[in-house]
């Protein structure tokens, strides 16, 4: 073949049909362009100061809708908490943007790695020599060396790369000191601030303060945000602000799944399902309909949306018995004829004067990943609200992974407030994730402080790419399941978007005991740290699985509504060696089933011909059996609580009930409405504002407001 | 052209309408070639609104001194070679899609998957040859031109050409691409 046919080859090969490119993306790349644009124009250094004000003020609203995400800008939803919250929202903005500053302004695109004792290294680049005048003067702006950290500069590429995403290339420092390994000192002066940061600091405080970030303590510690106070009064200078807005999109991972689908008690009378306390999806789902697009329908998991919220459910009076189940069943609001049983359970609250003692370890993802405003700034200010729901003697320690695996801070009690926040403020992100590593140094710290009558916990914060080292699934979940076993306990709260992998990260916290939250906004990381602290902190149950044995007599067939990934066989139930979900001090669990009455007419499945249907006298009166095995926190064999849901189970479509079927509704119908009919969003909408009752937090609210979201979303897409 | 250049200079001076003009009258450009770097629509996106930002900043830089779509190219090729190694723990899942993606119902359907196997595995290969192979038989440059976004000697490029030939061939009698 010569090359002239090859040439032709190759021109055919790749010279193929190119779609055209899809509008909305188009426009959303030249809108984001243009932002980068103006606030280019508005940095150019002869511009007067009217222009830089300007910009200082659009960038700080700018950051809070990024850290609300939409919920700032509505009305009705910032009623409790939100206004203590924005000012440390504004404050931690200050902190973030001297970070961001400070990644600007000593070489954006360094790649952060600790050298430890019996740490192996194990970057992608090579160490380089230390060397260059700019460099020296940054070391001497520093002092102590605690943990050693490196930068190691990566390419120049990051460089431009974050000058584009950041804008204003002249900020960042010029290329004679790549190459060069600067030293910071970690633990002890994460307060200092290298001279250029200074002097930015000083102008911007000379052209007279726009916004005060400073708020007493108290009322930020009330928020239970205790970030701001640390932050320079003054203001933000506007070249360090990152213009919010990139985003990695397209590579989220969810497992994919089927929805139940209507079973025939004749053929299968029982269901057996796990406890699922995780809230993942729905937060991952809020973050699409607020950037105004429907969530891929394996996003949607209906049972984690529904847990979400907290329902009144009757409280166990006993810790030894830790949660007692609700039952209702109501008219199905989407199919006539059908009904709906819900199962409700909350678990014991631990008294304050009971909880246990924490020794948690925080592992923070830092590689390149994480440089993103939602992922590593958040990362850092949900692990400082988290540090406001602990006790003073409880300790932290922090590790990192990115190239390489490293220790932050060794085990700290929690009243040394400072040199923990410190320590974390002092992180930046580059390179790879060798999160596996990462992952055995957490525990290696959490089994330095190992306390059996305290919970030891690790908290791993990732946008879940574990690239480099044990990066199979399989191997993690074991390692992460032996930990558990020797009473160490894992949790993930996962951040950002693009390369999130979520089906990773429920398997992980499934393994290790723990939730698995999405963050995507400020206000949710207050929700699991603080506001629900103790469930996400202390263990009532283990292995809590549920099982329900329809009665053929009153029931034709029933499905289970979410619950897909959690589903459990039949002989499972009683096998204590099989693993389960796990209750944490105050959670509520809710599942819902939609079954037909046998009398109905609304059956979509008929009687076969043939089999016959087993009926036992006496129990005319019961639509199914409900038992409930769960095992208390430090013991191994399983305890069962059963109870009949009887015709007498009967209720209206009220209050928490039909809240929960809202939600059931709405994630049915965002995956794609087989069961559900005519139901549509704003059915949902209907039944929510009804129903959503007494709604301190406001969650409820907005939860109605991303049904209109939906609403929109689904109208605009393409079908 | 010499709109363009009236836009460039608007936009130089600041005019962001101009800006977003230019950026209008160049996406589908810069898409092609992503596109054709990345084998699937999600990536282009990506890649495409990467470059776009990067303009913003850039522009400004841009002076005069080779044509505006030489320029143009040598931003998008960058920016696809940044997202490659950002993405280059994730190679081997990114070429499903892309098979996919390469769906149709022409012959040529296999010989494209083929080539977009081969061209994952030219990551492998001494750089460059991925994007002037792209430049000058997908977007049609002359060798000149290419040399000229790569920033590098026209007798690179033909090198990198016939590198690529020489591994092809081999590919192809190999019955496989055991490069």
């Amino acid at each position: 073949m010569n090359d002239d046919d090859i040439d032709q080859q190759l021109r055919a090969g790749l010279d193929g049909d190119i779609p055209s490119p899809d509008p909305a993306a188009r426009r959303r790349a030249i809108a984001m362009a243009r932002e980068a644009f103006e606030a280019e124009q508005a940095q150019v250094p002869e511009s007067n100061e009217e222009k830089e004000k300007q910009n200082t003020a659009q960038g700080i609203p700018g950051w809070l809708r990024l850290i609300f995400g939409q919920r700032a800008e509505e009305e009705g939803t910032m009623t409790t908490y939100n206004p203590k919250l924005m000012y440390s929202g504004v404050a931690t903005a200050a902190v973030m943007a001297v970070a961001v500053g400070l990644a600007l302004q000593t070489q954006t695109g360094r790649e952060l790695t600790i050298n430890l004792p019996g740490v192996e290294l194990e970057t992608e680049e090579d160490l380089r020599a230390p060397s260059g005048d700019a460099d020296e003067a940054l070391a001497r702006s520093t002092s102590r060396l605690a943990p050693e950290v490196s930068y190691i500069t990566e390419e120049r590429r990051r460089k431009i790369e974050a000058s584009a995403l950041y804008g204003r290339p002249q900020s960042v420092a010029g290329a004679e000191d790549e190459g060069a390994t600067v030293r910071l000192d970690i633990a002890g002066s994460g307060a200092s601030v290298p001279p250029g940061i200074q002097e930015i600091l000083a102008k911007e405080a000379a052209a007279g303060p726009q916004v005060a970030v400073t708020r007493s303590r108290q009322e930020v510690v009330q928020s239970g945000a205790l970030r701001a106070g640390y932050v320079t009064p003054g203001t933000l200078p506007a070249d360090v602000i990152p213009q919010p807005g990139y985003q990695e999109v397209g590579r989220d991972k969810f497992i994919a799944f089927e929805e139940n689908r209507m079973t025939p008690v004749s053929v299968e009378p029982v269901s057996t399902f796990s406890a699922d306390v995780d809230t993942a999806s729905y937060s991952f789902v809020r973050r699409m309909l607020n950037r105004g697009v429907l969530p891929q329908p394996d996003a949607v998991r209906a049972e984690e949306m529904i847990n979400y919220f907290d329902y009144r459910y009757a409280l166990p009076e006993r810790k030894a018995e830790p949660f007692a189940p609700s039952v209702a069943v109501v008219d199905s609001p989407w199919a006539d004829g059908r009904k709906l049983m819900h199962i409700g359970i909350k678990g014991y609250d631990i008294a304050p004067a009971d909880k246990p003692r924490s020794n948690l370890v925080f592992l923070l993802d830092v590689s390149g990943s994480m440089n993103s405003p939602d992922k590593l700034p958040l990362v850092k200010q949900s692990m400082e609200m988290l540090l406001s729901s602990l006790d003073p003697n409880d300790t932290v320690a922090i590790a990192v992974y990115a190239g390489a695996a490293g220790m932050v801070l060794e085990p700290t009690p929690v009243k040394e407030k400072q040199k923990i926040l410190d320590a974390m403020r002092s992180l930046s992100a580059g390179g790879s994730t060798a999160g596996a590593q990462g992952l055995r140094l957490a525990y290696e710290l959490a089994e330095s402080q190992f306390d059996a009558s305290a919970i030891n916990r690790v908290f791993l914060a990732t946008d879940g790419d574990f690239n480099v080292g044990l990066t199979n699934p399989r191997e993690l979940e074991g390692f992460v399941e032996r930990k558990r076993e020797e009473g160490i306990f894992l949790s993930v709260l996962g951040f950002g978007q693009g390369n999130y992998r979520d089906a990773l990260m429920q398997t992980l916290a499934q393994n290790g005991n723990g939730v698995a939250a999405y963050i995507d906004t400020l206000s949710e990381a207050q929700k699991v740290l603080v506001d629900e602290a103790n469930s996400t902190l202390f263990p009532i149950a283990k292995d809590v699985k549920l099982q329900v044995e329809f009665n053929p007599a009153t029931v034709a067939e029933y499905r289970l509504i979410g619950y897909e990934t959690r589903a459990l066989n039949r002989e499972d139930f009683n096998n204590d060696a099989v693993d389960a979900g796990d209750i944490g001090a105050g959670h509520t669990v809710t599942a819902i089933y939609e079954f037909t009455p046998v009398s109905s007419e609304a059956r979509l499945i008929d009687d076969s011909r043939y089999a016959p249907t087993l009926v036992r006298d006496g129990y005319g009166k019961e639509y199914a059996h409900l038992k409930i095995r769960y095992k208390l926190p430090d013991e191994d064999k399983s305890r069962l609580i059963e109870r009949p849901i009887t015709l007498q189970d009967g209720s209206k479509l009220s209050g928490d009930t039909g809240f929960a079927t809202a939600v059931a509704g709405f994630a049915q119908v965002l995956k794609g409405g087989r069961y559900t009919g005519d139901f549509d969003y704003d059915d949902v909408i209907g039944l929510a504002q009804q129903t959503k009752g007494d709604d301190p937090y406001g969650y409820r609210t907005e939860f109605i407001q991303l049904a209109r979201k939906a609403k929109t979303a689904a109208a605009m897409q393409p079908r | 052209m010499t709109d363009d250049d009236a836009l460039i200079r608007a936009a130089q001076s600041g005019d962001a309408d101009a800006f977003e003009a230019l950026l209008e009258a160049h996406y589908d450009t810069l898409y092609r070639f992503a596109y054709k770097w990345s084998g699937n629509p999600a990536d282009a996106e990506d890649i495409t609104q990467q470059a776009c930002i990067k303009l913003a900043g850039a522009l400004s830089s841009y002076r005069f001194e080779s044509a505006f779509t030489t320029w143009l190219y040598r931003v998008v090729v960058n920016c696809a070679k940044d997202w490659a190694r950002a993405q280059g723990r994730h190679v081997g899942e990114a070429l499903e899609p892309a098979l996919e993606q390469s769906g149709g119902e022409s012959a040529n359907v296999e010989q494209r998957a083929f080539l977009r196997q081969l061209l994952e595995r030219l990551e492998e290969l001494p750089e460059g040859i991925r994007e002037t192979l792209l430049l000058v038989h997908a977007e049609g440059l002359t060798h000149g031109e290419a040399a000229a976004v790569l920033e590098v000697k026209e007798s690179t490029v033909s090198w990198r050409l016939h590198e690529f030939r020489k591994r092809y061939r081999l590919a192809l009698d190999g019955g496989g691409i055991e490069l």
